[in-house]
């Protein structure tokens, strides 16, 4: 063991936290008995993709990327079809192997270096794929066993119960319905218990109540330690999920950030207001400042950015429409209010 | 969503409820799980391969009717046309009993066809569905498939090949001279058909290109490279030409294994050995380098 850890910290010196729990403290490994240490990650970003271009021909699937994923984050990689999500993660999982660019996983390089990174990541195709030859006991315990280490009867069982299995776990994969397999699928991925998982597409063409139990299983997996990116075209599971999300365009990314950051530079809030008494001629007049528009002879709505907090000393629109509104003795009947949803956004950011 | 039992929960504190202080506790617990999983994967042992090849092997075994009973089956009709009916006539060639002349080169016949088929469709098939994405995403290198795929061809080969002989005996034929000879021999030709059958389904992209070669190509070599007859029985210029059959060098090795009668093979015996080592790094080299380089493959 402590030839391996020795091993470890000569691949990659600075990406770990050589830990003595004695002192607490920070150690250097080669000043103190190394069977005390523990370590950890501290490297910023457990995935770290530079300049990374893939081309077929002409074509340039993936066009200079380069993004970082953080140790437990859920990172939504977003974009319409053909936008390159599957290659960019293929770069990265080992399907394809010839890409310009760099690719590290825990500071290790996915080329040079696959036999760490591969045991480092865990991938869920998109598509729906079984061996028909044999039951899902035996591909979950040969998945695993191509990763080096012989699985264990009572983690494949485990996992099992964990996804809704454990009942199919002697029956061949082919009889499987779409759900079963595509769970069965995600089983096969963390057979060898993968710090960095990838989900392809996790919920195309799964029904609601199955998409809201696989949301539910990606929450839990995050809840170990395990870090998620997951590509969608469904803006609602990016929104539903994700602390991070990338726009991925054409092959290239035209954004990343915060959820909540993306949301509040381009969220538009909508308050509609409806009166008992028709909307007075002059009261757009009176707030030309604001986006107010009459909707009907009774109703209005009120378009305006969420406010940044260095913006917070001002009266809000809302405030000053009701305010205003109060002050001319108009009876409120209701009030409805809604956000921009992540897909106007993606749709600005796209299109 | 059922009670995930032990999975989710193993040994994990309840995460506070407090949403900063969750994100760096799963951020730590991502830190510390990154760190185990680097100190794991620093060991590179065989496992991995030794996976591979109990399933290339669990996968043959399980539909054994087709791919050990009957090629055995079909072999044994050669057998029986050939080496018992004909036997009584031919008596002899070259001084050897033609059934003990004919069991040697039935051996190689069905020995070179399962190898290859058995890697070749194997791989194909899998290439083909899809599946192969579940072997690409491990860590085997190119080295540890080319072994986890040949070895388990190279089983069927022998199985099929050791069955035949097996049943040939009780039926008469002679019995094995040079062991080791023998077991080289069959060795060497299945582990160069099984990397032929490998690299042509790495390169294949339908069926039709799995099946071209052991049509139009294994299947001729075979019946033309001396397992029915002495190519000596052959006219000139058909004789010589034959001798640029490389079927017809590990056929007359095994035969000289089974039978140890130097008057029996048409070809010197280090010749055989040469031709057959050499097709066997030839091949294995060219499956490598294929899989190395992710032709066709990771693409």
């Amino acid at each position: 063991m402590a030839a391996l850890r020795l091993a470890a910290y000569a691949q990659s010196p600075d990406a770990f936290e050589w830990l003595d729990p004695r002192s607490g403290h920070d150690t250097d490994p080669f000043n103190h008995a190394i069977e005390f240490m523990t370590e950890r990650f501290r490297d910023d970003y457990i995935l770290s993709i530079r300049e990374l271009t893939k081309q077929y021909g002409d074509l340039k699937a993936v066009d200079d990327v380069s993004l970082d994923i953080e140790p437990g984050e859920i990172f939504a990689l977003l974009g319409p079809n053909g936008a390159g999500k599957t290659t960019l993660i293929s770069c990265v999982t080992g399907l394809i192997t010839h890409f310009q660019g760099d690719v590290r996983v825990a500071g290790y390089d996915v080329s040079e270096q696959s036999h760490i990174t591969r045991r480092l990541v865990g991938l869920v195709p998109q598509e729906l794929k079984y061996d028909a030859f044999f039951n899902v006991r035996d591909s979950l315990r040969y998945q695993g066993g191509f990763f080096g280490v012989e699985p264990d009867d009572q983690e494949v069982d485990q996992l099992l119960e964990a996804f809704s299995l454990a009942d199919k776990a002697d029956q061949r994969t082919r009889w499987l319905s779409g759900g079963m397999q595509r769970r069965l699928m995600i089983c096969k991925a963390l057979m060898h218990d993968p710090v960095l998982l990838f989900l392809d597409e996790p919920t195309a063409g799964v029904d609601v109540e199955l998409r809201e139990e696989l949301w539910e299983y990606v929450r839990r997996l995050r809840e170990r330690g395990t870090t998620i990116v997951l590509t969608t075209h469904y803006i609602e599971e990016a929104e539903k999920l994700a602390d991070r999300i990338g726009i991925l365009n054409d092959g290239e990314i035209v954004r990343v950030d915060e959820q909540e950051t993306l949301m509040r530079e381009f969220g538009m809030q909508r308050v509609q207001v409806e009166l008992g008494a028709p909307v007075p001629d002059d009261l757009s007049a009176e707030l030309d400042d604001l986006d107010i528009e009459r909707l009907d002879e009774h109703r209005l709505e009120l378009v305006y950015r969420e406010r940044r907090a260095h913006q917070t000393n001002e009266r809000s629109p809302v405030d000053r429409l009701m305010q205003t509104l109060l002050d001319r003795n108009l009876e409120i009947e209701s009030v409805e209010g809604g956000r921009t949803s992540l897909e106007e956004i993606f749709k600005q950011l796209v299109f | 969503m059922n009670d995930t039992g032990g999975y989710f929960s193993d040994d994990l504190d309840a995460l506070p409820d407090d949403e900063t202080e969750r994100r760096t506790q799963i951020e730590q617990r991502a830190r510390d799980r990154i760190g185990q999983t680097v100190e794991g994967a620093q060991h590179e042992g065989w496992y991995g391969t030794w996976t591979l090849f109990t399933k290339e092997m669990d996968r043959f075994w399980s539909v054994a009717g087709q791919t050990i009973i009957s090629p055995v089956v079909t072999t044994m009709l050669y057998f029986l046309v050939f080496g018992v009916s004909l036997g009584d006539r031919l008596k002899e060639i070259q001084g050897v009993p033609y059934i003990d002349f004919l069991v040697p080169g039935l051996i190689m016949l069905t020995l070179i066809n399962n190898a290859f088929i058995n890697s070749a469709f194997s791989f194909f098939i899998t290439k083909i569905h899809g599946i192969i994405v579940d072997i690409l995403v491990t860590p085997l290198n190119y080295l540890e498939l080319t072994i986890g795929y040949t070895a388990a061809s190279i089983v069927r080969g022998m199985m099929v090949g050791g069955s035949i002989w097996g049943i040939a005996t009780l039926m008469g034929a002679g019995t094995i001279h040079n062991p080791a000879i023998t077991l080289a021999f069959m060795f060497l030709t299945a582990l160069a058909f099984a990397s032929l059958g490998l690299a042509i389904a790495v390169l294949a992209e339908d069926f039709d290109h799995i099946n071209l070669l052991p049509n139009f190509l294994l299947t001729p070599l075979t019946f033309l490279g001396g397992v029915f007859y002495s190519i000596e029985m052959l006219p000139a210029p058909w004789d010589t030409i034959s001798r640029l059959n490389p079927v017809l060098y590990v056929v007359n090795g095994i035969r000289y294994g089974m039978t140890g009668a130097t008057q029996a093979i048409d070809v010197p015996l280090w010749q055989a050995f040469t031709v057959v080592t050499a097709m066997a790094v030839l091949f294995t080299g060219w499956a490598m380098w294929l899989l190395a380089s992710g032709t066709k493959v990771r693409e």
